[in-house]
């Protein structure tokens, strides 16, 4: 479907009754507008050369009532396309926040934060001013049009015909300015959607670049792109600097058209002086819309760029469906894997899990240890869907998690993932993430259980303190203690902890551990770790390398086998 | 965000996404000045544009003349070759304003890109001597928007804006010297109408300033929250926040959408206040000039021709009042961005600081106290670190470890007390030549978009494919490198989100031993690397620790207890410093209760 056709369908057709009062109105002062130089005409007859002062102020009182409802309105249709057009970008921002949350993780992967966030602003801004001014102009411009064709007409045919001689040539030159101004307004799209992310990261890696004395690199790094966005502004006015002055000289043309032929024909008698001299006073309103065609043509190729952009991402098919399916029964928290591999998309050589295969129950404890990078993180995401098996099945409660309602198999599941996010927002908001609806003393009574009430109460502000972007600011461990305490707040059948206490000293990790066993009876839980202490309670320790399962079992039987376990217990625990 | 979790009366000293931020009221001109400082290096470009758009406004002008003499002369004598001689000079003078229009397209849009270029790159470099501070305190959404958005809102305010402004300024002058020639008394009349203009701009420009700038709050509230919603979209998805998320989004942006209308609803009254008192002005000439011709005191051609010149007067005028309205609009960004430029940093070098020569490594603390915001941390720590030796920072959570290894790299500036490194105060000396002789790697590591060639280079720009594989092999990162699609030459994604964690510290510890550090300070650096890695990573860290001073922060007791000496921070000062042995020693020690309780257990 033609991007503008969507735009239509899908944004501006809701709106479309104010849509057509704003342009009734545009209609109605275009009209006024004509009035204008006529009540001139009958001052300069009448009272000045006439010498009738009495219709003067009548005529003077209209000239002034006029341009005043003329503004009136003018202002009031301006607001309605401004307010419609708001009514649909919002709209539009909306279904792309909306989507924002229904994509995959691989979008995420694919897609840099500074590009998805040039769409939701720069690019609904472009959409914005497209439907409250481009269309606005179109539609006036159009009219001028008209009524200045109906005047001319009226005037002189076979005059108004030859001034429609330019309109081929004007055609043509619009066409391949189209043509010719479209590539570099993706370009500069494209330009600015980098030199934001390049600026995004810079924001988010300032801890690195000043550790590492940077700046001069980085800057280096930006003025690259900077340089580069403004290269691609200048050629897309390059292509403006070759065809405006076409298309204005055209416009421009008119009036030589007009005397020359309009000169000829009253030689030879097809026409008066005084008709000559009123169709040239009546020309500038067919010149006027002509001069703009160019500009509006510049806005509306530059928003099909972003249109199309937009467009795109909302017509993202998530393959991993939020609302496919409706279930009710509630998740009790039996995980099952069946055979389970798994590659990413992007990489199907390198097998991330191969043939995992394993069980539990609620009130069980599933340990996870293994080297870096053997697919400890992916297992457990498989559990919330997060991505789809390759091969085998996830089964929670029997069934496999593909016939769950995504949304509701998440909810059942409160993860704390190994990258603790943390928003800019109070330390109690940062808890309550998970449950909006939770009061105080629950936001406290699991910051407790997590270990983290009593820093957050050491704080500057205690749980009102507001906390950097991602938690800078915070150690590791308090990050991590407060993203324990977000997760413990939604009260999960599956609670999953992907290293959540690598940074938490061995003292408060035990304390966790027991407030954790407390809480964790009927539920299920999931434990990656590093640290032997973190997983050797655990009803089934699981040793992944490589993406498959090598050793299974309890801590006795593990270290009975003398084999990664074991080795990995003595070295953390045997030196002594 | 949750409502019944937030206190009211929240002392605010960070920003938040729903928090506007606090600006000053008053339009000053010296930011109008500050906006020309932009323009300045290019004033010769200016100068031929505007030259450019006087031959074109010339050329413009011949159209009507040439009009008017075949109208009167060539046609009424049927004088056909000089209509055609009329014709052909109509399309010369089409041609040349069509090249002028061409150059000025040009001309103008360089001069307007090069000022954005210029403005964006010192609000970058700017951006990169600020210190921590700045950006923990408000979501980094509200950084990049200045950046990248409201830098390119003024593109047509320094291009088009300000070069129309010239020209029109210089038709004004014109059209009044005109009027003034043809009839004082019109004129005198013609200028009453100017102070009303003034008295109305005025009022609307205080509401229009207002109204923009709540605009540009919400604007920046909006795009905040957009882009923390991105970057924790993973958090938001596994907590299932969708609909939480939407209507707080819905309410952000309904903010927008309502400053938005209330300021362009504002920014519209401009141009009916003109054209009405515009229209007022006329009105009052014709019926001055209906009763003076009755009077016979002037001719109908003076009329005709004064009230022709007056709409040359007031177009200009309404031009102007445009420029005004879009200066009013564009200042509420500017004023954004200068005051990021102006933005002190909290840490810089002062004015007579020296380069830091190469470093040995003795580093002495003495007596130094520091706190963030109004709590103390750091109350008098000394201690006294010889080159060379590695120590290992142990103590409860909060009691300032971290503190300490971010003020050795003068990441903040401490409130008492000395920091020397080598016998030279640490504030004394250039920022860049002290961090560039230091080694820092914290547990978030930060990985950027690129190769992952490009990130273990960032540790020594020119450093060779060799040296940068041979760290990668020192670190143990090697196999899982070459494992990968394209092995160092993988995209890495933004943050390095296609890598575990652990794999993100060990590039940063290629990165860093890369580097080359004179002092090495590791924070939680290999909290995420499993312990087989380690263990292999321990010869390559030894190998790094030789011969440099390094100080550890880590819970893995292995770690510690290699350290020359461990120091106990506990209440802001050194509690106790020694070797394992040493410390284990002391009954009723401090770091002995904590070995007991920690690593005993196990």
């Amino acid at each position: 479907m033609d991007v503008m056709h969507w735009l239509w369908k899908n944004y501006v057709r809701p709106h479309r009754m104010k849509m057509v009062a704003a342009m009734f109105l545009v209609m109605v002062t275009s009209a006024l507008a004509v009035t204008g130089p006529l009540i001139v005409g009958h001052i300069v007859d009448e009272v000045l050369e006439g010498g009738n002062l009495d219709v003067l102020m009548p005529l003077l009182i209209a000239m002034v009532a006029i341009m005043f409802i003329r503004m009136t309105i003018v202002w009031c249709f301006r607001m309605i396309f401004e307010t419609f057009s708001q009514d649909a970008t919002c709209a539009m921002r909306r279904d792309l926040y909306v989507k924002l949350h229904e994509m995959d993780f691989d979008y995420f992967s694919a897609n840099k934060v500074g590009d998805i966030m040039a769409k939701m602003t720069g690019d609904v801004e472009t959409v914005r001013h497209f439907i409250a001014w481009v269309v606005y102009s179109l539609f006036e411009n159009f009219m001028w049009l008209s009524l200045s064709l109906i005047m001319l007409i009226r005037i002189n045919v076979p005059l108004t015909l030859s001034l429609s001689l330019v309109a081929p040539i004007l055609g043509f030159y619009a066409v391949r300015l189209v043509k010719e101004v479209r590539p570099t307004f993706a370009d500069i799209r494209e330009s600015f959607s980098t030199l934001n992310s390049v600026v995004a990261e810079n924001i988010g890696g300032n801890r690195v670049v000043k550790a590492f004395a940077r700046e001069d690199y980085e800057v280096e790094k930006f003025q690259k792109q900077n340089l580069d966005f403004r290269e691609k502004n200048l050629i897309s006015a390059g292509v403006w600097a070759k065809y405006l002055p076409v298309l204005d000289g055209l416009s421009s043309m008119l009036g030589g058209i007009v005397i020359l032929v309009g000169g000829l024909f009253v030689i030879n008698g097809y026409m008066t002086v005084g008709d000559l001299v009123i169709f040239n006073g009546y020309l500038w309103m067919l010149a006027v819309p002509m001069r703009m065609f160019g500009w509006l043509l510049n806005d509306f190729q530059r928003s099909r760029a972003s249109l199309e952009k937009i467009k795109e991402m909302l017509d993202v098919k998530p393959k991993i469906p939020l609302e496919a399916i409706q279930t009710t029964e509630a998740i009790k928290g039996f995980v099952e894997f069946k055979n389970v591999s798994f590659h990413f998309e992007d990489d199907d050589r390198v097998a991330v899990l191969k043939n995992v295969s394993f069980k539990t129950k609620p009130g069980e404890t599933v340990g996870i240890l293994g080297e870096t990078g053997s697919g400890k993180s992916t297992l457990v995401s498989l559990i919330s869907r997060f991505y789809d098996a390759v091969d085998g099945e996830v089964l929670v409660d029997g069934k496999n998690v593909k016939t769950w309602n995504t949304r509701q198999l998440r909810d059942a599941i409160s993860t704390v993932m190994q990258d603790v996010f943390l928003f800019s927002d109070t330390t109690a908001a940062n808890i309550a993430f998970s449950n909006t609806s939770a009061d105080m003393s629950q936001v406290k009574h699991v910051a407790k259980l997590a270990d983290a009430h009593h820093f957050i109460e050491a704080l500057s502000d205690g749980y009102d303190t507001i906390i950097g972007e991602r938690g800078t600011g915070l150690s590791g461990g308090q990050k991590q203690r407060l993203s324990l305490a977000r997760a413990l707040l939604k009260d999960p059948s599956i609670l999953i902890l992907d290293d959540t206490t690598s940074a938490v000293d061995m003292e408060t990790e035990y304390k966790i551990q027991q407030d954790l066993q407390k809480v964790g009876v009927n539920k299920t839980t999931f434990i990656i770790a590093h640290r032997v202490s973190s997983v050797k309670d655990a009803d089934l320790i699981l040793v992944l390398n490589k993406g498959e399962i090598i050793e299974r079992g309890t801590h006795d039987t593990l270290m009975a086998k003398s084999g990664y376990y074991a080795t990995v217990y003595n070295e953390q625990i045997g030196t002594q | 965000m949750a409502s019944n979790v937030k206190n009211s009366n929240t002392k605010i000293k960070r920003n938040t996404f729903d928090v506007d931020e606090a600006l000053e009221e008053q339009l000053s001109i010296k930011d109008l000045k500050r906006v020309l400082d932009y323009i300045k290096p290019y004033k010769s470009q200016v100068f031929i544009a505007l030259i450019i758009i006087l031959i074109a406004n010339f050329a413009t002008l011949i159209g009507p003349f040439l009009v008017m003499q075949a109208i009167d002369n060539a046609i009424p004598n049927g004088d056909i070759p000089q209509l055609m001689t009329l014709a052909i000079i109509f399309l010369i003078s089409v041609i040349i304003s069509g090249l002028c229009v061409s150059y000025r397209i040009k001309n103008i849009a360089k001069i307007g890109q090069n000022a954005l270029r210029d403005m964006r790159l010192e609000l970058f470099t700017h951006l990169q001597q600020l210190s921590f501070d700045f950006f923990d305190s408000r979501p980094h959404g509200k950084i990049l928007i200045r950046v990248v958005n409201y830098i390119n809102t003024l593109s047509d305010l320094l291009s088009n804006g300000l070069i129309n402004l010239i020209s029109d300024l210089f038709s004004l002058v014109i059209a009044f010297g005109f009027m003034l020639h043809i009839n004082v008394r019109f004129t005198l009349f013609s200028l009453m109408f100017v102070p009303i203009l003034f008295a109305l701009a005025f009022f609307i420009k205080t509401m229009q300033r207002k109204n923009f700038q709540t605009l540009s709050n919400k604007q920046s509230n909006m795009n905040a929250y957009i882009h923390e919603s991105i970057a924790g979209i993973k958090t938001s998805q596994s907590f299932v926040r969708e609909k939480e998320n939407t209507d707080i989004f819905d309410n952000v942006q309904t903010d927008y959408r309502s400053a938005w209308l209330r300021a362009i609803g504002t920014m519209f009254l401009m141009q009916p206040a003109v054209h009405n008192v515009q229209v007022l002005a006329t009105a009052l000439i014709y019926f001055l000039g209906a009763h003076a011709i009755g009077d016979q005191t002037v001719t109908i051609g003076v009329v005709i021709a004064f009230i022709g010149y007056l709409g040359n007067f007031w177009n200009p005028i309404v031009n102007i009042g445009n420029f005004y309205n879009a200066l009013v609009t564009g200042s509420a960004y500017l004023e954004r961005i200068f005051e990021t430029i102006d933005e002190t940093p909290a840490v810089m070098d002062v004015p007579d600081a020296f380069d830091m020569p190469s470093i040995v490594g003795d580093i002495v603390f003495d007596n130094v106290r520091f706190g963030y915001e109004d709590i103390e941390i750091l109350k008098g720590l000394s201690f006294n670190v010889k080159a060379g030796e590695s120590i290992a920072l142990v103590g409860p959570t909060g009691a300032g470890k971290s503190t300490i290894i971010n003020l050795v790299s003068r990441f903040y500036n401490i409130d008492a007390g000395t920091i020397s490194i080598d016998g030279q105060n640490i504030s004394q000396v250039k920022l860049h030549s002290l961090r560039s002789q230091m080694g820092v790697m914290l547990q978030d590591t930060f990985i950027f978009s690129g190769t992952i060639m490009d990130n273990i280079r960032y540790g020594k720009l020119d450093a060779t494919e060799a040296e940068i594989i041979a760290a990668a092999k020192a670190v143990q990162a090697h196999d899982f490198i070459m494992n990968m699609k394209d092995g160092y030459e993988t995209e890495i994604n933004e943050r390095g989100s296609n890598l575990s964690a652990g794999q993100r510290q060990l590039l940063s510890f290629a990165r860093t031993l890369l580097a080359d550090p004179k002092i090495l300070i590791l924070d939680e650096a290999t909290a995420s690397i499993d312990t087989k890695t380690e263990a292999l990573l321990q010869t390559a860290l030894d190998r790094l620790l030789e011969g440099r001073t390094s100080f550890i922060i880590a819970h893995r007791l292995s770690t510690i207890k290699n350290a020359s000496r461990i120091f106990y921070i506990s209440n802001g000062i050194l509690q106790e410093a020694g070797s394992h042995h040493k410390l284990m020693e002391i009954p009723d020690g401090h770091y002995r209760k904590l070995y007991e309780s920690q690593f005993a257990r196990a």
